[in-house]
């Protein structure tokens, strides 16, 4: 028992060094590839940021991914905690294979089916009914999924044509580019707070699950640990994504990177506070796409869409049935 | 560099740099032209050669330009301009210095003798062609000026006056071209020596037309944006 609690701590670990590493940069590359940022601000910073978004604002999505999904209540705790390391391990291999292979998958997506995994392994050794599981929750996490990136192409259409028509036609644009610099300061500890906060349950909602979470109340230890896990993890890898991804997106001019961050965070933040988990990196896309509608862009690839929903289709099927494969060996061998 | 997820490929591939480069290439052929007239002032027929050579090499590197542009410029794209727009941008672009090769083949065909005042007319024409196509550079130097700012309307206002520019000039052109040819028609010329110079004027003649109606077309890209 001891020794999954311990396992199930170092795969939560990982994921959250994971979360830190790749999407925690990705959402913060847009400050550095702007120039806004040097690589070691947008580190201490970054760093800073995403802890005390986890820590002050991430107990409401932990809880979702901890009992929103399976109802761990009614379960033994042995069972749950073989289910969240089940369901940790299944997200962990998943995300470092499809890393690998540069697919823009998400954690949130992947520790979600991952949970449902679990469920469903309980259902099919009688442990629960399936309409226990709590599939009106799933529906409005899969619908969050959908909106949060749409949103986030709304909310920075509508702030870069804001920009574009009091800014850019009265005033010079080298002008504004430099003030922006100093504002997407702001906006880029806004993301990583926002990310910090929906991202870290991704880590520690399963590990929550395992301590026999029973209350309403997230332990705060739990998002400590989650917190400090994504902050190495952006610390010590995520700025090799910061350099590689920040120097591809120059494009993204302080104006433009300010539109796309604000949108993104707040939609993030929006969720998070709904207790949704749904995907930064996806919403940042999202955003992406909607400067490029406002005009703002030169170039945007929509087949980065088609990408994104084939990742979907991929993801939750993966996911689900790895932890359903992981759960049922560790409950034969353990 | 492996293990990362990346939202990099949501930027696309941007043809506004090309066909920055592709107009550089079009000056500088127009420019080549009016070196090559010179050298066939000066009976210099070796180098009038070398010219047409250099002329040829500038279209082929110019035809490779366009057909990257036309390649990667697919539908998938979201541009900040019309891609149909963009399209027939280039392709008109592309005809100044297709024309240019034309002239550049032109002048190697044979020493024509014409009075000196009708060659002297033709210097005329090829600076005034120069200064057209300079105009029309300093027009194409402001798209990436127009995309910083998201074709903000003073940005826009400020390009459009290069266009009027640029047509003034090419009206002009037209000018010395009809005077030209009344020269040539009044001449005593040899027949064929007549019909190679009256080629000359026509085709002289397009490579201005095709400046004024490709920035007529970056007008139409930049006004008619999505």
């Amino acid at each position: 028992m001891d020794l999954i609690l311990i396992l199930t701590l170092f795969a939560g670990l990982y994921m959250a060094w994971n979360i830190g590493a790749n999407d925690a940069a990705n959402s913060m590359a847009t400050s550095y590839g702007s120039k806004a940022l040097t690589l070691k601000q947008v580190i201490i910073i970054g760093s800073i940021m995403e802890f005390c978004g986890a820590f002050f604002f991430g107990k409401r999505v932990t809880h979702t991914i901890a009992k929103g999904i399976v109802p761990i209540d009614i379960l033994d705790t042995h069972i749950v905690a073989i289910g969240a390391l089940s369901a940790l391990l299944s997200a962990g291999i998943f995300i470092t294979i499809a890393t690998y292979y540069h697919l823009p998958v998400s954690t949130s997506h992947s520790i979600v089916a991952a949970m449902l995994g679990f469920g469903l392994a309980v259902v099919s050794q009688g442990g629960i009914e399936l309409d226990q599981i709590k599939w009106y929750i799933l529906a409005k996490i899969v619908s969050s999924w959908i909106i949060s990136p749409v949103l986030g192409a709304i909310l920075s259409f509508a702030i870069f044509t804001l920009i574009r028509v009091t800014l850019f036609n009265y005033f010079d644009i080298n002008l504004v580019e430099r003030i922006f610099r100093y504002l997407q300061v702001g906006t880029a500890c806004y993301v990583a707070f926002a990310h910090g906060s929906n991202d870290v349950a991704n880590a520690v909602g399963p590990i929550a699950a395992a301590l026999g979470y029973l209350g309403q109340e997230t332990p705060v230890w739990v998002l400590l640990v989650g917190g400090l896990g994504i902050s190495v993890g952006f610390a010590t890898w995520g700025y090799r994504v910061i350099e590689t991804v920040g120097k591809r997106i120059t494009e993204l001019t302080p104006t433009r990177g300010f539109s796309a961050e604000f949108a993104t965070a707040t939609t993030v933040l929006l969720a998070s506070y709904f207790g949704m988990p749904i995907s930064t990196t996806h919403t940042l896309v999202g955003s992406v796409i909607g400067v490029g509608l406002a005009g703002g862009l030169a170039s945007v690839n929509l087949k980065i869409i088609q990408r994104i929903v084939a990742s979907w289709l991929l993801t939750v099927p993966v996911a689900c049935i790895l932890s359903i494969a992981i759960y049922t060996i560790l409950v034969i061998f353990i | 560099m492996r293990f990362i997820r990346s939202v990099s490929d949501v930027f696309g591939y941007s043809p506004f740099d090309d066909l920055r480069k592709h107009a550089e290439l079009a000056a500088k052929a127009v420019g080549l032209l009016e070196r090559q007239f010179e050298a066939y002032k000066m009976n210099n027929m070796d180098e009038v050669e070398k010219l047409r050579d250099l002329i040829d090499d500038i279209e082929h590197q110019a035809d490779i330009i366009k057909e990257e542009i036309r390649g990667k410029v697919t539908r998938s794209l979201l541009l900040s301009v019309d891609r149909h727009d963009l399209l027939n941008f280039l392709d008109v672009q592309d005809g100044i210095i297709n024309y240019c090769e034309h002239v550049g083949h032109m002048l190697s065909f044979r020493r024509i003798k014409a009075p000196k005042k009708i060659m002297d007319e033709f210097s005329v024409l090829l600076s005034k062609l120069m200064e057209t196509v300079n105009e029309y550079e300093e027009l194409i130097d402001h798209m990436s000026r127009l995309v910083a700012s998201s074709f903000s309307k003073k940005e826009v206002k400020e390009a459009l006056e290069h266009v009027k520019r640029v047509e003034q000039h090419e009206h002009e052109c037209d000018l010395i071209q009809i005077g030209l040819l009344n020269m040539i028609f009044n001449s005593d010329m040899d027949p064929i020596d007549a019909q190679l110079a009256i080629l000359w004027v026509v085709h002289l003649g397009e490579i201005a037309n095709y400046t004024a109606r490709s920035a007529d077309r970056f007008r139409l890209m930049i006004l008619g944006r999505s």
